[in-house]
Formats: C-alpha cells, sequence, structure tokens
C-alpha cells in the first residue's frame, strides 16, 4: 500500500532513471558472472568485458568432468563424483537438520511458555548475530576429541555427519527464527480445538502446523540448503583432512597451484558449482526473498 | 493416548536418524567405499617397547614364525615378512599414499603403486598368499597439500601412511612423533639398496642424528642465460656460463651484463626470477654472499646478517635500475613469467631445472610468425638457453645451486588400515619401507628424473640415464619393466612425450650441480624466517624499503617473536661502505 | 511441570538445543581452555595438558605491539570493519529506497540480484575477484583501465599505495557481500510503513525528496542502528572470502589480513599454532559477546518475547 502511494508522485522518467543507475552499479556483478561462464567455455580466460579474449571450446569442461589432474591423460585423476557429492551431501544435510530441527524449536518457542523461554530467545538472537565460524578451533577440538571418545574417529560416516550437524548448527538460530515468524501468523483457535479435544501437541504440531507453513518450509529448506552449498570453510577444515574432496576445495587447490594448471579448467568447475546456487535463484526468487527478510526482522 | 503419540514421537525421530543414516551410506555406494573399521583410538605414543614384548612372547607360545628382521636383500625381506603376517592371518596389506606436484611428477604416487605391484610379483613367485594393496591413491596439485593435510590428519589417525613431500617438513614431524623413524631399517639396506644413494641428499633426511625420509628426487636451480639476448650484445652465452661456474664473474657482472641489454634494447627486462614459494628459490643470493644457517650448536639456527642484506641490496638494485619488475612475486606464471623467459625478453633467468621440460609442454611461447601459443621445441628450447650455477655473490665468494629434495616419507602409524594393528604393526611399517626402496628401484627413479625433468637421487638412475637402450625404451612408449598397467600407461603417455635426447643430455649435463648444492637446514624456525625473507624481498622489489630497512625488517620479525628470538642467533650486522652495483 | 510435558518441550526444543549447546557452547568453552595451553601441530594429547597459563596472551600481546603481522592485523581489522560497515549500511539503505521508487517486477529483479553475491558459492566468488583484480592487464579492472586510455600500465592493486590497494579490494568484496543484508532489512520496513503516513505527505505536496527525508529515514532510526552492530558483529569474524583471497595472493599477505583471519591462519595453516590461536579468538568471543548484548537492548527485546497465547 505504501508503496503504491509512494509511486504516485514519481515520474516514469524518474523510474527510468532510478533503473538505470542500478543497473550501472550492478554492471561489475553481471559482467564478473557473466566473464566467469563464458570462461569455462574459452580457450583463454575472459576478462574483458568486450569479450574480445573469448574462444570457444568445450575443452575446460571434457577435461574437468573426466577428473584429469596429470599431463597424462592416462594417469592419476580426481573424482569428479567425489567432489560433487560431497558438497551435494553435506549441502543436502545442512538442509534437513537445521529445517527439521528449527521447526521443532520455533512451535514451542511459539506456542510454549516455559521456563526458560526468554534466555532461549535471546540466547538464538545473539547466536545468529555470532558466526560460529569464529569458534572453528574449539569445533574442532570437539570433532578430535568426540571421535576419539565414540571410536569412530576416521569413518567418513562421522566426519560427514559432524559437518553437516556444526554447519546445520550455524543456520539453525536464523532458521528457527524464519518458522517462529511463521507459527506466530498461524491463529491459535486453529489447535485449540484439537487441543481441547485431547490431541497431544505433537499430533497437533504435526496434522495442523506443519501442512500449514509448507511454504515455509520450502523456503527454510532452499535457503539452509544453499547456506550449506556455499560452505568453504568447514569442508577445507574438516572434509579434506579426512581425505574428502569437494568443490570448493578443488578450486582453492588449483587456483593455489595456478603455476602448472589451467585457469579455463577452474572457471568451468566454478560455473557447475554455481549452477545449482543459479537454478534455485531464478526459480524461487520471491520466496527466497521473503524468507530472507521474514527471518531479519525477528 | 499419550504412549501412542510417545510412540509416534520416537518414529518421527527414528525417521531423521535413518533419513541422515541413509544419504551417508549413499555417499559411500557414490564414492565407491573408503570407510575403515574404526580402529582402537588414539593412544599413539604408546610405548613401542611394551608392544615388542608383547610380540616376543606372543612369537614363543604358538608355531607362529617371530617378526623377521630386516636383512637388506628385498626379496629375502618380504618373504620373511610375508610368511609372518599369514601366519598370523593377514592376507592383505592396505596402504593408502598421497603424493603432490607438478602433473608430470606421477611417480610421487605411481612409484609407489609399482613397487606394490613389484613387491606383489615376488610374493607370487614365491607362492605366499599376502598381497599388498595401494588401496587409496592420491595426488594434489599444491605441492605442500600431502603435508598440510598429513599434520592434520594424523591426530584422527587418518593420514596417508606414504606421503611424498618437501623434506623440509621433516623436523615438524619428526619432533611431533608423526613419522617413522627409519634409522634401523636405513641401517640394513646402506650397503644394499641405498648403497649408491647420494650423500647429500642421505643427508638432506637425516634430523638430529636420525634418518626420518629416504630422497625421492631432488632439482637444482641454474641461471639460464638467453642465447638471442646475448647475441645481440655479442657475447657467447657459454662463455658467460663458464665464467659463473669458475667463479670468475659474480652478480656484479651479471648485473653489468643485464643493464646492458636492457639499456641497447637487446632485451625488456634483466633479471626474471620465482615468485610465491620464492623463499627457497632466491635463498640463493643467501649462499651466494658467504651466507649460512648452520653452526656451533645444532638447536640453533643461525642468520648472516650481512649475506641477507647484501642479497636484498641485489634485488634492490635490480628492481631500481628496471631490471627486475617491481612486482616481480606477483607475476602470473603462465601469463608473464614464462613467456617472457621463452620469448627472449629477459637476459637471464634464475628458475629451475624442471623449467626445460616444462617449456616444451605448455604453451608459453607466442610465435611470432603465426600469431598462435604453443610450447617450445626441445631444439628450440636447446637453441635459446644456456645455463651455469647461481653465480657467486661478490669477487671471493663461489656459485652456488640449491636443492630442495622430495621425500618419501612413513606415517608412525603406518598400516593402521590393518587387522591387529597394535600387534602387528612392525611388520606393516617394514612392508611400508620396502614399498619406498622399491619405488626408487633405478629404472622408476630414471624414469620420473627424464618425465618431469627432475635429478636422479641414485647414481644408478643417472647412469641408466645413460643408457640409449633404456631411453630407447621410453621414446617409443614400451615400458614393459612396469608391471602394474596403470602406471605403465601414465608413465607411457609422458615419456613418449618427454624422453628426448635433447633433454636427457640436459639432465645428464647438469648433475654435477649436485656438488654445489646447499639443502636449506631443518629446523623448525627455518620456515618463518623464510616467510620473513619473501616478505623483504618483496618490499625491496617494490621499493617500500631500503635494503637496510627490510633487513632490520627481517631482524625485528624475529625478535617480535621471543621463541624465534631464542631459536634464532643472528650473526654480524650490516656491513659498512658495501654498495652494490 | 509434568512428565508428559517436560517429554513434549525435550521433543521440540531437544534437536536444536542439542546442536546450539555441542556447536555455540561448548566450543567457547574448549577454546577458553586451549587459551592457556600451548597446542600446536594439532598434537591433541600432548598439547591439551601442557599448560602455559596466560603465556599466549602474553605473547599476543606483546606481538600486538611489535610483529608487524598482528600489529598490521589490528589496524586492517579496525580499518576494513569501519569502511565495509559503512558502505553496507549507506548501500544497504540507498539501495532500499530506490529499489522501493520502482515497479514490483523491476524492484525484484535489482534486490535479486545484489542477494547473489550472499548465496554465491565462497570459492566462486572470491574467484570472479581474484580475476577482476588480477595484478597483470589479464585482470578485468586493468583492462577496462587499459583501454579507456586511464592508466598506461597494468596496476597491482593489492600494492596500489599500499595498504589503500589491499583494504580497497577487501571493502570491495565483503562490501558486495553485506549490502544485500541492509538492502533487505531496510527495504521491508519501508514496506511495513504504514500507508497513512505517505498519503499524507502526498496530500501536502511532497516531493520524492522529502518523502525520504522527512518520513522514511525517521522512520528506519532504530533498523538503521541495528544493522550497523549486526553487520559489525558479522564483519569482525568473517574471514571465508579473505582467506581465499589471501591465500591466491589477491591481496597483501601482511596487509590483507584481519584479525578473524589471523586465528584462523595460525591454528591451520603456517604457524599450527593453535594455543595462541584460541587466544585471539577468545579475545574476538568477548568482543563478539559485548556487541551481541548491545544488539539484543536495542532490538527491544522486550517486545520480541511476550508471552506466546499457547498454553491451555
Amino acid at each position: 500500500m505504501a508503496q503504491e502511494l509512494a509511486h504516485a508522485g514519481i515520474s516514469w522518467r524518474l523510474k527510468l532513471v532510478i533503473a538505470l543507475a542500478l543497473l550501472l552499479a550492478s554492471t561489475p556483478v553481471l559482467m564478473t558472472y557473466t566473464m566467469l561462464m563464458l570462461s569455462s567455455f574459452s580457450k583463454e580466460i575472459v576478462t574483458d568485458p568486450l569479450l574480445r579474449d573469448f574462444e570457444p571450446t568445450l575443452e575446460n569442461w571434457v577435461i574437468f568432468l573426466t577428473g584429469q589432474l596429470t599431463y597424462a591423460a592416462a594417469g592419476l585423476r580426481y573424482n569428479v563424483v567425489e567432489l560433487v557429492a560431497s558438497t551435494a551431501i553435506v549441502a543436502l544435510g545442512v538442509a534437513l537438520v537445521a529445517t527439521v530441527s528449527s521447526m521443532l524449536a520455533a512451535y514451542s518457542l511459539s506456542r510454549m511458555d516455559f521456563k526458560g523461554r526468554r534466555v532461549t530467545l535471546a540466547g538464538l538472537i545473539l547466536l545468529h548475530a555470532f558466526p560460529g565460524v569464529a569458534m572453528i578451533i574449539g569445533v574442532y577440538i570437539i570433532y578430535i576429541a568426540l571421535g576419539n571418545l565414540t571410536g569412530l574417529q576416521g569413518s567418513v560416516a562421522y566426519t560427514m555427519l559432524y559437518v553437516i550437524l556444526a554447519r546445520a548448527a550455524l543456520e539453525v538460530p536464523m532458521a528457527t527464527w524464519l518458522f517462529k515468524g511463521f507459527f506466530d501468523k498461524i491463529p491459535w483457535e486453529i489447535e485449540w480445538s484439537a487441543l481441547v479435544d485431547g490431541a497431544s501437541r505433537i499430533t497437533v504440531w504435526r496434522k495442523i502446523l506443519v501442512p500449514m507453513i509448507k511454504p515455509g518450509i520450502a523456503a527454510v529448506l532452499i535457503f539452509t540448503f544453499l547456506a550449506g552449498w556455499e560452505e568453504f570453510v568447514y569442508l577445507w577444515v574438516f572434509l579434506k583432512p579426512r581425505g574428502v574432496d569437494s568443490l570448493p576445495t578443488f578450486i582453492d587447490e588449483v587456483v593455489a597451484s595456478a603455476e602448472y594448471y589451467q585457469l579455463t579448467i577452474v572457471a568451468a568447475a566454478g560455473t557447475f558449482y554455481l549452477l545449482p546456487t543459479i537454478i534455485f535463484f531464478i526459480v524461487t526468487q520471491r520466496l527466497l526473498l521473503e524468507a530472507y527478510s521474514g527471518g531479519l526482522k525477528g | 493416548m499419550a504412549g501412542a503419540t510417545q510412540n509416534r514421537t520416537l518414529l518421527i525421530a527414528g525417521a531423521v536418524v535413518v533419513v541422515l543414516i541413509i544419504l551417508i551410506a549413499g555417499y559411500f555406494l557414490f564414492a565407491g567405499g573408503g570407510e575403515q573399521p574404526a580402529e582402537a583410538p588414539a593412544q599413539e605414543e604408546q610405548p613401542a617397547a611394551g608392544q615388542q614384548q608383547e610380540q616376543a612372547t606372543g612369537g614363543q607360545e604358538g608355531v607362529a614364525p617371530q617378526l623377521p628382521q630386516l636383512t637388506g636383500d628385498v626379496r629375502t625381506d618380504i618373504v620373511n615378512i610375508a610368511r609372518y603376517l599369514e601366519a598370523n592371518g593377514v592376507t592383505e596389506v592396505k596402504f593408502r599414499v598421497h603424493g603432490a606436484g607438478d602433473p608430470n611428477s606421477i611417480h610421487r604416487v605411481y612409484g609407489i603403486v609399482e613397487a606394490a605391484a613389484r613387491l606383489n610379483k615376488i610374493l607370487e613367485e614365491e607362492g605366499l598368499q599376502l598381497r599388498i594393496v595401494i588401496e587409496d591413491k592420491k595426488f594434489s596439485a599444491k605441492a605442500d597439500e600431502p603435508a598440510e593435510v598429513f599434520l592434520q590428519s594424523f591426530p584422527q589417525r587418518q593420514e596417508a601412511d606414504i606421503i611424498a613431500v618437501s623434506y623440509r617438513w621433516i623436523s615438524t614431524f619428526a619432533e611431533e612423533g608423526y613419522i617413522l623413524d627409519l634409522t634401523p631399517y636405513v641401517e640394513a639396506y646402506k650397503n644394499t639398496e641405498l648403497a649408491d644413494y647420494y650423500e647429500s641428499l642421505m643427508n638432506a633426511v637425516t634430523y638430529k642424528g636420525r634418518v626420518y625420509a629416504l630422497p625421492q628426487d631432488t632439482e637444482a636451480r641454474p641461471l639460464y642465460i638467453l642465447k638471442p639476448v646475448m647475441a645481440c650484445l655479442g657475447y657467447d652465452a657459454w662463455e658467460i656460463a663458464q665464467k659463473v661456474d669458475a667463479g670468475e664473474y659474480t652478480w656484479y657482472d651479471i648485473f653489468r651484463i643485464a643493464k646492458e641489454a636492457v639499456d641497447q634494447g637487446c632485451s625488456e627486462w634483466g633479471v626474471i626470477h620465482r615468485k610465491g614459494t620464492a623463499h627457497p628459490d632466491l635463498v640463493q643470493f643467501y649462499y651466494a654472499f658467504g651466507g649460512e644457517f648452520t653452526g656451533e650448536d645444532p638447536e640453533k639456527l643461525y642468520l648472516y646478517v650481512d649475506a641477507l642484506y647484501k642479497w636484498l641490496s641485489v634485488e634492490y638494485a635490480l628492481a631500481r635500475n628496471g631490471l627486475t619488475p617491481e612486482n616481480m612475486l606477483e607475476w602470473d606464471w603462465y601469463k608473464q613469467i614464462h613467456p617472457t623467459i621463452v620469448s627472449a625478453k629477459t637476459a637471464f633467468d634464475i628458475g629451475g631445472i624442471w623449467y626445460w621440460t616444462e617449456w616444451q609442454t605448455k604453451d608459453y611461447y607466442l610465435d611470432p610468425q603465426t600469431g598462435e601459443r604453443r610450447p617450445l621445441t626441445a631444439e628450440e628450447v636447446y637453441e635459446k638457453f644456456a645455463y651455469s650455477l647461481f653465480p657467486a655473490g661478490e669477487p671471493g665468494k663461489s656459485p652456488v645451486t640449491l636443492s630442495q629434495p622430495f621425500a618419501f616419507m612413513i606415517s608412525a602409524n603406518a598400516g593402521k588400515l590393518n587387522p591387529d594393528y597394535e600387534k602387528l604393526k612392525d611388520a606393516y611399517h617394514m612392508i611400508a619401507f620396502l614399498l619406498v626402496v622399491k619405488a626408487n628401484d633405478p629404472d622408476l627413479n630414471a624414469i620420473h628424473s627424464i618425465v618431469s625433468s627432475h635429478l636422479p637421487i641414485r647414481e644408478k638412475s643417472a647412469q641408466l640415464m645413460n643408457d640409449q637402450e633404456f631411453i630407447q625404451k621410453l621414446a617409443s612408449g614400451n615400458l614393459d619393466f612396469i608391471l602394474d598397467p596403470e602406471a605403465r600407461d601414465a608413465f607411457a603417455e609422458l615419456s613418449v612425450k618427454t624422453a628426448n635426447p635433447i633433454n636427457i643430455e640436459f639432465l645428464s649435463k647438469v648433475s654435477y650441480m649436485l656438488n654445489y648444492t646447499n639443502v636449506p637446514p631443518l629446523h623448525w624456525a627455518y620456515q618463518p624466517l623464510a616467510e620473513f625473507f619473501k616478505e623483504a624481498v618483496d618490499f625491496v622489489l617494490k621499493g617500500q624499503m631500503t635494503p637496510e630497512e627490510a633487513t632490520q625488517y627481517v631482524l625485528d620479525q624475529i625478535r617480535a617473536d621471543p621463541e624465534l628470538a631464542q631459536a634464532i642467533e643472528i650473526v654480524g650486522e650490516i656491513p659498512q661502505g658495501w654498495t652494490f652495483p | 511441570m509434568s512428565y508428559s510435558r517436560a517429554l513434549t518441550l525435550a521433543f521440540f526444543l531437544g534437536p536444536a538445543m542439542t546442536l546450539v549447546i555441542l556447536f555455540f557452547v561448548l566450543p567457547v568453552i574448549v577454546t577458553l581452555y586451549a587459551s592457556f595451553t600451548d597446542l600446536r601441530n594439532w598434537n591433541i594429547q600432548r598439547g591439551l595438558t601442557e599448560f602455559v597459563g596466560t603465556y599466549n596472551y602474553e605473547i599476543l600481546g606483546y606481538m600486538a605491539f611489535n610483529n608487524p603481522k598482528v600489529k598490521y592485523a589490528v589496524i586492517t581489522t579496525i580499518v576494513f570493519v569501519a569502511a565495509t560497515l559503512f558502505i553496507n549500511v549507506v548501500g544497504g539503505l540507498t539501495l532500499a529506497i530506490l529499489t522501493f521508487f520502482l515497479e514490483e517486477r523491476v524492484s525484484t529483479g535489482y534486490r535479486l540480484l545484489w542477494l547473489l553475491p550472499r548465496m554465491t558459492p565462497v570459492a566462486v566468488y572470491s574467484l570472479l575477484w581474484y580475476y577482476f583484480f588480477h595484478s597483470s592487464d589479464l585482470g578485468t579492472l586493468n583492462k577496462v583501465l587499459l583501454s579507456l586510455g586511464l592508466i598506461s600500465e597494468p596496476i597491482d592493486w593489492k600494492l596500489w599505495h599500499l595498504p589503500v590497494g589491499t583494504w580497497m579490494i577487501l571493502v570491495f568484496v565483503n562490501g558486495l557481500v553485506g549490502v544485500s543484508f541492509g538492502m533487505i532489512v531496510f527495504y521491508s520496513a519501508i514496506k511495513s510503513l504504514p500507508w497513512e503516513y505517505i498519503a499524507a505527505a502526498r496530500v501536502d505536496g511532497a516531493g520524492n525528496l522529502t518523502l525520504v527525508r522527512r518520513i522514511i529515514l525517521p522512520q528506519l532510526r532504530w533498523h538503521l542502528v541495528f544493522v550497523t552492530v549486526w553487520q559489525l558483529l558479522s564483519l569482525l569474524t568473517t574471514y571465508a572470502h579473505i582467506f581465499l583471497l589471501y591465500q591466491w595472493g589477491t591481496i597483501d599477505r601482511l596487509w590483507g589480513q584481519t584479525w578473524s583471519l589471523f586465528v584462523f591462519t595460525t591454528a591451520f595453516l603456517g604457524d599450527q599454532r593453535q594455543g595462541l590461536a584460541a587466544a585471539a579468538a577468545t579475545v574476538l568471543v568477548a568482543i563478539g559477546a559485548v556487541l551481541g548484548l548491545i544488539t539484543l537492548r536495542i532490538m527491544g527485546f522486550q517486545r520480541l518475547v511476550t508471552r506466546p497465547r499457547g498454553e491451555l
């Protein structure tokens, strides 16, 4: 409403000026993304905005997807499936864990009154504001200690699970706030009658509330998936020493030894890595924007 | 009612867990497994003596053979170990290997793979059941990657059993007890397999009197002299090279010639050198000016201030006179450094011997005739470059070179993937050692030297590199002496490309440099110090600091860290009245 | 609280609480503990039993004045946080107001575009700017300026008036990521302004500028403070992008290191001194805790925790 009223006084000329100004400001961003994608199809890295250095080839993609790392094509290869699978499993795991645990927690914070609720809420905000990635040393020590304690040390499953849980934990505060917002919007009367009839909280939550916040679940799932997908530090710290490579650690390694390797192949890897993000972006644009602002309004 | 809901609660919670498990299980199916049975965790610094006692008594009880001692003969040893392991019910021994480096250095992984194949062949011939399996072979682009990963994964017992990394990691790993002390094994083999290893390289892998690794390859860092530029100036490049090697020409002369070249328009730059991991390369200046890192006290690292100052003065003068780019340390290898060298846009280049073949495999050269980027041919490289030792810093000093051998190191927990580890680990360690010994077989070491343009680590390999029949085999790609088919294909592909008489001649010609070589010290303080050197070089090249300031910067950096200050003995001071050029 | 009620609560709150305790609370305690030990090279068994008292803190204090690496890290952190914060808040506000004035469809497009850097995989995003700021004529920025004739030689940006060039790259790269946060908060705040305000202003004949200055900005007072403190906190602790640019040599190694990156590199690269890094991390956590409490105050916490209408 406010927006329409505000618009009422704006000439189309001013709108055009604003749109163009924004376009100009966005140019570097648009440009760099475009050039990265073009580089992956080019013999030389494309860094010229006029694309004069674009020489089309598919070679980069072939080399990247076949996992060739040494000059001997017959030789040692990295496992592209492993790169993609590990990145995807972490992202999916983060999405699942963060969404489910937040959805549960948010309900109780929205509907139940209990001792410590205030502290919990305050804590969530604090944690949301304070990126846990700063505590990576502690998280790593716990990882080793826990692995030794349980005898799970060394199994890839343990490392994967730990990374997923640790990374998901970072998303919990934000996702909980998001869900709390969704639950708060649902009129209390809807579940009241069911509760009076003697149904348990859990049943009500599962049968009545969860179906009502389906768009919210979708939004949080996507949101947390993207958060897990873009992760670099956790994969570098935990998975790499365990011998599990992922897309970001691969990119990091090859760019760091650019002395021997062709950057156009990294461009192919980068473009590949970027694709899911872009796709989700285009498909779910509105949902994403809303989810984001919902979570931040707190 | 309440019970029912609680059941449902459990169901939901269970479902979450199940989904997670499925996800992870899916990963294994995908990645082809890799999960190891969780061994008894930690307690890695278990007193080894206790273990041996246990084994000794265990051996007496049954008919099982006792843990054999190494004899120095590979066949005897592997057979003895195999009998011992088989008696303990082991028929398969698994290892992980992790190597890294330039894309031609596949020997750092395939060497071990082929060694396993060779040991297995012996076992097969002797009718034994035991087989050695390299179950995880990993090759990284970044040379330090296996070491960094090893450091972080050792405490979790997830490290590779055998890694091929720069020798300089030995001190850190040895101090922490992360790698195996090979001294007793080396003792057994010193008169047989290890007899012809170069002594300087065996010294390089010795730390505080104990041997912790076996060298894998090495290099030298020559001064490349561009023949076309010298011709333009009316000089004979090889004559300059000879004078440098004889110590007649010092950096004063190189500077003079480089300046002439730039002033007369014969080349764009005077001296190009390496960047990034610059410290091992550029520290040659320090040695060329008579610097040393060792002294009376073996616990300390020595820093000669005058050598450091003179080194930085040369860099400063080079950059101020426009002979070396100010941002040399940020130059791009692919777009700037190599194209500048191969297009003869510099008079000199301080590089590595591996450049020789790198120029033939990567398209650094912009052909002025066709306008196309392509690699040089071997003939073109031969025509373009003369080479010498790294020149002496000033009259009265000697020319030098620098080697940073790569080495095979064995984890202190090597073989941990195998059954009954605590009881049988000594046998597993011995097999790991035999793998490394076999990976350095003369033919394998020679083929690695040739395809990756490194210097061999033993005399037998060097001899083989003069053997025409052997070279013919490499050139034709007929590598029937390599047993592992995967390794054979990979090596064949590379050797057909690289086994060129010109290149092999180059390698045997530069081998003399190993007599002049310096190996930077195995002291924990060397790494932080080298980091300061690199920063100081960067500062003087850019003119952000004068040589005095940069020298002072290094000293301040050392003093700023109480531990470094204690470990590094600073000798002498900035010389008065010394100038360059 | 009855048994079944407690069980229900545990069902709802349990998983999230476990995660929070395991990955937020416990690490802080462990980090604090490690900061009093001489943990090195991840030798946990040995390191965590070697107590060195406040040695790590003393060294850190000493280095902050004498060791260029740490000294510059402090300076860089202050400059980086201040400059990026300014850009994020002002940029976010500008974007929010400008997009507010546009048609819904165009506006959505732009806001999405500006959200993209935040959602882009860290490694890919850093890669983009690695090419962009490359020191040779390979770099896009150099290429553009060269072809426009503004410079005659490619500039090595990280060294440009060192440390200004490095700081510029840091601020630019992180600013682009952070700007979307302010944009989204401000945009939704503006959108939810009571329409009566705007209607009244329009009836009074207020122009666009007046509308912004008199109506919109005053209403955003609290949001401004909130975004500022929040961003301050996350800028203090962010390092993923900086780490990659540092690894790849896009920024100066000495001047491009912020405090949080110093913590990370000391623990996981080079020195491998986890005890020292833990001490540096503890300092960060302490500052973060104070800022976090301020955030809570600002957000008018009381308002958020009104008793739920959910009890029978």
